[in-house]
This record gives C-alpha cells, structure tokens and sequence, in this order.
C-alpha cells in the first residue's frame, strides 16, 4: 500500500492504495466520482477521461504512483452547476444518447478548446477520434463543439 | 430547466393524491385507482402540491424513452410538462412488460399510455366542474389545470386531486384527437440530457450499496469448457482480495474494490477442460455455411413458380457474407445482487427487468416477488441486454458470499462471452427479361439459429415455414413485386450464444437483399432507384408476407421524398458515387437512404476504406412522438451500421480473437458522415419503433454508392481496404 495525495476537483485527497491502482478506480471505488466511465481498461475508448491539469488523460493508465501530488478535474468538476459553454451547448444541441461516453468528450473538448479556441473540424476529428461512443452521437457532438465556438447561446 | 428528481419514491407525495394504476391483460387495458399512499403499481400520481409523477415502463438505453414514454402520458394528460417527475418501474403486478426489444415501445405502450392519462384528465376535469357547478364540457384542460371556458376560472391539479379521487375511473375516457395534442409531435430534449453532462446520472456500474464487494469472472475461454483444476493462491496473496468462487460461468474472484478484483483475475491460474469446442475456427465455419447452400431448406415465403426458368431470361446470381458481430456497448455487462433473509436485491443495467426477476428467482428457489430488481440506466444496450446472463451470476455469487456484489465484465469478456449477431451467407438468383421487367427473385440464407433459449423444440418445429420465418427477417418480407419469389432457409448451428442485437435477424438479409437489387437494376440498365419504383407499383398496395402486410404506397412515397431530397441524378464531384436502399421494418417503419460515397484521398489504418460524405433519410414510422428522438436515432443508426462495416467477431481455436475496440474497431468521429432526416408528417392512428430500424438499409446504401463510386461490388462484410485496391 502507498500513501498518496492528489487533487480532485479542487480539494487535496489523501489516500492509501496500491501504488499500482489506476486513477480511474480511485476515482470511481475511492473517491466515489462515479462520473468518470470503464469502457475498456486499455486506453482505447476514452471514457474515463480527465483532465490533468489543462490535459486530457486517460484515468486508466495512469497509476496511483504516477497521479501523486498531480492536479485532475473529473465531470463532477467541470462546473458547479453545468453551466460550462460546453454542458449547455451539449444540452442545447440535445447531443447525449445513453450518455455514458459523454463525460470523456466533454473534458477531451473543454481541453481541445482551451489551447484552440477556434478548433476546426480537423482539430475536432484530430482530438475526438480516439472517442468510442456506440450510439452514434458524433454529429451532434461536433455541431455542439461548433456553437461553443461561434460564442452562440 | 426544472429539475426532475430521478427514482423519485411515490412515498414522498404529499397530502391527497390521485394515483392511478394500468391493467393489461391481452389486449384489454383497464385503468384503476391504486389504493396505497405507497403506490408502487401506480402509473400516474399527482399529489395536493400539484408534484406530477410518472412511471416510465420502458428501458432507457440511450433510444430516448424515458423522454418518448413520458410525453405520450404526459400530452394525454394535459399535464405541466416541465414540471413532471419520472419513475422508472421496477417489476410488479403493474408492471409485468418492462423488457425493452423489438422497437416495439412506442408502439406498444401507445395505448395504454393514452388511456391512462385520458382517465385522469376527464377525472381531474370532473372534480373542477363539480366545483364550480358546471357541466364538464364547459371546461377544459391545460398545462396542468382546469380551466371554465366561460369564466376563465383556473383550478390546478393539485387543488383537485383530493375530489378526483373519490370519482370512479371512467372506463371509456375519450382520448385526444390529433389536433388536441399538444406535447406529442414536438421537439422535445432528453429528459435525461441535464444529469448526463455533470456526471450525476447513475448507470448500473455506478451502483453503491454498504458493504459492497468487487468481483471479476474468469469465463470458459470455449463455450462448454469445463475448470480442470484451479490455482488460486497467487490470486489470494493481491491485496484485496477476500475468496475465489466457483459459480456457474466461472470462477469469480471476490475483492473489496474493483482493481483488486481485476488483478487477482489476472494473477489466478484456470486450467480448462476445452472439450470438442476448441476446434471451432471461422475459416472452417465459412466453408461450413457454402456447403449449406446445396441443402434445399425451408421455404419461408414462395410466390409464383419461381423454379421455371423463362426462356431468353437473363440470370443473375450472386453470393454475399455477413460476419459475426458484438454488441460492445461502452458500458460492459455489470450487476449488483444482495440476496438476504431469504430475498434478492437487484440493481442492473437491463432491457428485461422482468426476466431478471423470473431468472433470478428460478435460480434461488425464491417466489418472483422476493426478487427486487430495480432498473438502472444502461450506457447501449442494442439486444445484449436481453439476455440477463450477468444479473443471474451476480445473484450466484452473492448467495454464495453472502454478501452483496457488483459483478463486472470486462471488455473482453463483453467482447468474447456475450451473444453474437450471426455470420450468414446468403445465394441470391434473379432473373429479368430482355426488356428489363423482373421474372424471379430468389434468396437462400444459411445462418444459425438463435439459440439464447435453446434448440427448437418439438412444438416450434410443427410448423417450421412459421418458426423460421424469423431468421428470414428482411429476406422473406421482400417488398417488391416480383412475378415469383421463393426464399429459404438452412440452418447450420454453432457452438456460440446468438441472439438479439440491433435489428435483430433483418441487417443480414437487408444487405444481401438490397445490394443485390442493385445488381439487377444495373443488369436491366435501369436507374435503382427507378428500378425499385417500379417493382412496388404492381397491382397490389399493400401485400402479406407471413404475419406481416408491406405498405408498398408508403415505402414508395420515402423513395420518392428520397430522390428529390438527396438530388438523386444531380451531378456529382468526380470520385463520387450515389446509392440507395429501403426497406419495411417488420412491417412498420419505412426508411430509404441515399448516400454519398467516394474513395479516401489516402488510407487510413483502423478506418473504413472510404469516404461517406451524406446520408439522406426519409422516414415514416406513423404518428411521429418525438421529432428530435427520431433524427437521433437515424443518427444513431447509420453510425451504427458504418461500424458493422469495420468490425467483426471471428474464431481460432474455440476463442473468440478479438478484445477491444482495437481488434473490433468501430466508427470514430472523422468517419462519421453528414446526415439529413426528413420525417413523413405524422399520419395514421399508430406510431412505429425507431431504434432498430434505421440499421438495415444503411449498409446497402453505401455498397450501393460505393459500386457507383468505383465500380467495385463488395459482397462481404466487413469491408477491407484490399477490397477496393
């Protein structure tokens, strides 16, 4: 077991785990930030992504060890009350189908957005593609992503 | 946006309150007063502060029907609709059709849901009149009130629920006219959309009991595999990890979290007894499926003499192949079970909550009503969470723990252990004369059967043509007026669970019917769009195949929209190719698809092997509930279909070799294509399901486009790079 101290959502978490624990189980079994999705384990669907930082990472390749004393911000974070450009326009253009892959979009765009605020749609299928979602929300992501860039309401 | 309390308990109602219940039996539907505060059966409860409740008797797993249901009941009962709150149903007397398939809630639930909101309206609207000493057609309904047309006078529901319960429930309440609606036919948001984007919204995965355990299942890597022996003491020394189980599906390794439990799987040592299984390779099922073709099999659908060879008759013939495929929704198979004195908990992400309790209380020995199940949301369901294989060994293992458990799949168990969509082949014989005009249509299909609750028995097989009539989904119910049809079936079995998955047995059969369709129009040097117009003008509108009637009139009418939509026959960026394909979904959805299709600019490894630029779709399902449901799910549909064109499940040595979306790729943002829905204006009494349907027709579609687009014909799935070099 190893002690270890991050930072989630803005509060300093301390806890002891195995230093080879993915963040993502620490999140959701630990934490209880159930927000943050399993899809595969393997890095390749991008549910359980977070952000470290301004960067979006997958949770579940990213060891206790290696998440100590690091700053993330999961879905619960992204804002205290969905008021984040992107929640609403995700509301607005009515993007979620199960919902379950969304969490990763949101943080994978809110980072895509933070260094490129005017993201095209190259940068859009450039920072998404490594997204799985199922039921086929992609469209409605992008156009989504394209009324947060235009600063629409 | 109001916020709509999710789960909310009928317990917390306050003060009177008009609580109503629905009774199916057959095809009768009756509507009573529930009598308990705690009304756990009741449909619709509203209480004096005017809190509007209602139950949602359907799954949510992404088609949008929590939003679907709720405004069908909600319209019907004039109701306030944003300040309605949902229950979702858990398995009762009530609530005895909660299992969610077939694109047949809309449909289904139409009905009832109408009549109960009907009944207490006219109650709510009675209670009002009586009030004010009026005749009740002095007065009507609103946004959650009673207004007197003359006066203006205004009463919410709250303030009349006390009087309106003691009314008797009407038994015929006239339900609205099309006009009168006012909440069905518009463009409402998913109700679920606000808790979706913070994260809140709970999945069964997200489920948290006290004293809760982890565990992971190691499976049979060969279906009927047998454990050999077991060596657990490398898996006991994890950290974490509390017992190794022997339950029915495996060994499941018992964890205090979810890490500990992956970890103590991997460090576990299983040997298999693998049995006959392990020879099962796709190569040789393959070959298996052609050497089927000269079997005569059984005739699900014969019209005309479709064996007399015309003379001077131009034959075409033509093989396709469809894969084995997974569901892989990104939320694996998960359930949480607590069975204690001498009841079960269930908390689990399933289309079928009323076949978890059956299951689960068949395996414990219990009565159904011991067996609680409560429904969670499901992040994609897509038919595997029919089979409630993982609820009933979650059930197992914490009979045998005594404790309560989440059991979670990983995604390679979700990968290798589910049910399969079905590999099939198909041998497809037209035949057109010299003018073009159509003579014969035949179709052979060799597929397995499904076999999710076994083999055939004695019964079903008394009349095969109806029994595998099933399998023959979108082959025997060919819309199109060919002078003579004939289409078979042979069965091969496989060792494997084949089951529902989107669709069901229709993409299979869609596919090799509609590219082959082409084929022929392109053999008669006519148009295929004008081709098929052609063939569903014969002189009969509407036709029987089976238990189905084809509406040829309205499946002429989406082609027709389709080709004035998509600028069929407009000329097109060199490279580009456009193609077509329709088809009646069981009977009630009618779709048609143009797509747009050229050739990548440069290859991309894990991407399709071209470019899909547009989809146009027309649809008509009937009475329209949601408009914007509706364009989700076409959505939805064709992104689900272009990933069947990637993907597919296939066998060495009894094991399923793929694990991830890595080896079972599906489509990803920058394939994703530009798609336009266009809605036939709600019409007729009924409205029709819309997750299954846009899948069929979707991939003949694009084959079609991609044939005019370069002249290749792609008869196998998935679809390779090589195939087009």
């Amino acid at each position: 077991m190893a002690e270890i101290s991050i930072v989630v959502n803005g509060s300093r978490r301390s806890l002891n785990v195995e230093s080879d624990t993915p963040l993502l189980w620490i999140l959701r079994d630990e934490l209880g930030l159930t927000g943050t999705k399993y899809g595969c384990g393997v890095g390749v669907c991008g549910a359980c992504t977070v952000l470290q930082g301004d960067t979006a990472v997958r949770s579940c390749q990213i060891t206790a060890a290696d998440a100590a004393g690091k700053r993330f911000t999961t879905i619960e974070g992204l804002s205290d009350d969905r008021s984040h450009p992107l929640q609403r326009a995700w509301i607005q253009e009515d993007v979620s189908q199960c919902g379950y892959c969304q969490a990763g979009m949101l943080l994978t765009t809110s980072a895509l957005l933070k260094t490129k605020p005017n993201a095209t749609d190259a940068d859009i299928d450039a920072a998404l593609d490594q997204h799985v979602c199922r039921c086929g929300t992609y469209p409605r992501i992008r156009r989504a992503i394209h009324r947060v860039v235009r600063g629409v309401p | 946006m109001t916020t709509r309390r999710d789960f909310v308990r009928y317990g917390a109602l306050s003060g009177s309150a008009l609580i109503l219940g629905i009774r199916r039996d057959g095809d009768v539907v009756s509507v009573y007063k529930a009598p308990a505060r705690f009304a756990p059966n009741a449909w619709i409860a509203i209480d004096e502060t005017g809190r509007t409740v209602l139950a949602v008797g359907k799954q949510e797993m992404g088609q949008g029907v929590r939003t679907s249901l709720a405004m069908i009941l909600a319209d019907e009962l004039d109701a306030d609709w944003s300040a309605i709150e949902l229950v979702q149903a858990s398995p009762g007397p009530s609530f005895n059709r909660l299992n969610t398939g077939g694109s047949w809630s809309i449909g289904g639930s139409w009905r009832p849901l109408r009549e109960a909101g009907a009944a207490a309206r006219t109650m709510l609207v009675a209670a009002a009149a009586a009030k004010w000493g009026v005749e009740a057609t002095a007065c009507r309904s609103e946004n959650g009130t009673v207004v007197h047309n003359a006066s203006g006078r205004r009463l919410r529901y709250g303030e009349l629920v006390a009087d309106a319960a003691r009314l008797t429930v009407p038994t015929n309440a006239r339900t609205k006219a099309a006009a009168e609606r006012r909440i069905v036919g518009t463009r409402r948001a998913r109700i679920d959309a606000p808790r979706i984007v913070d994260g809140s919204a709970k999945y069964g995965i997200d489920t948290r009991i006290p004293g809760m355990l982890f565990a992971s299942i190691a499976r049979a890597p060969v279906p009927g595999a047998t454990v050999a022996a077991i060596d657990s003491a490398a898996a006991l020394r994890v950290a974490g990890v509390r017992s190794v189980q022997r339950i029915s599906s495996g060994v499941a390794i018992v964890a205090t979290n979810t890490w500990a439990a992956l970890k103590g799987r991997a460090a576990l040592n299983v040997q298999w007894n693998e049995g006959e299984n392990r020879r099962f390779n796709s190569a040789d099922h393959w070959k298996a499926l052609e050497a089927a073709l000269s079997e005569p099999g059984v005739v699900t659908r014969s019209v005309g003499a479709p064996r007399r060879e015309a003379p001077n008759a131009k034959i075409v013939e033509a093989r396709y192949h469809y894969p084995f495929a997974a569901h892989a929704p990104v939320e694996p198979m998960n359930c949480v079970a607590h069975v204690h004195d001498g009841r079960c908990d269930v908390w689990v992400p399933t289309q079928a909550p009323n076949s978890v309790q059956d299951d689960v209380a068949q395996l414990l020995g219990m009565q159904p009503q011991a067996v609680h199940v409560t429904p969670t949301l499901m992040g994609g369901g897509f038919g595997r969470r029919l089979d409630v294989d993982y609820a009933v060994e979650a059930a197992e293992l914490s009979r045998a723990i005594a404790a309560p458990v989440q059991v979670l799949w990983t995604r390679e168990d979700d990968m290798r252990h589910g049910h399969f969509q079905n590999a099939s082949v198909h041998q497809m014989y037209g035949a057109i004369d010299r003018s073009g005009r159509p003579l014969a249509w035949r179709h052979k299909k060799v597929a397995s059967l499904h076999n999710l609750s076994g083999p055939p028995t004695a019964d079903d097989l008394k009349d095969p043509v109806a029994y595998f009539q099933d399998s023959m989904w979108g082959a025997y119910d060919i819309p199109y007026a060919f002078p003579a049809i004939e289409t078979s079936y042979v069965r091969v079995d496989v060792p494997y669970r084949i089951g529902p998955w989107r669709a069901v047995y229709s993409p299979p059969s869609t596919f090799a019917r509609e590219c082959f369709l082409d084929e022929l129009a392109h053999a008669a040097a006519t148009d295929p769009l004008e081709f098929r117009l052609s063939l569903l003008r014969g002189a009969e509108e509407t036709v029987k195949a089976g238990n189905l009637t084809i509406a040829r009139s309205r499946l002429r009418r989406v082609l027709e929209i389709v080709r004035e939509r998509s600028g069929w026959g407009a000329p097109l960026p060199a490279g580009r190719g456009r193609g077509v394909a329709c088809n009646v979904y069981d009977g009630e959805t009618h779709i048609a698809y143009v797509a747009e299709v050229s050739r990548p600019n440069q290859r991309r490894d894990g991407y399709l092997p071209f470019v899909v630029h547009r989809i146009t779709c027309v649809v008509d399902c009937g009475v329209v509930i949601n408009p914007l449901g509706i364009e989700q799910q076409i959505e939805s549909g064709v992104i689900w279909a272009l990933s069947n064109m990637k993907g597919e499940i296939t066998f060495r040595d009894g094991r399923v070799e793929q694990s991830s979306y890595r080896d079972f790729p599906v489509v990803r943002m920058s394939e994703a294509p530009l798609i336009e829905t266009y809605i036939v204006p709600s019409h007729g009494e009924q409205p029709f399901g819309m997750g299954e349907p846009p899948v069929p027709p979707l991939i003949p579609a694009v084959l079609n486009a991609l044939f005019a687009a370069t002249g290749r014909r792609i008869c196998r799935l998935p679809v390779l790079a090589t195939d087009l070099a």
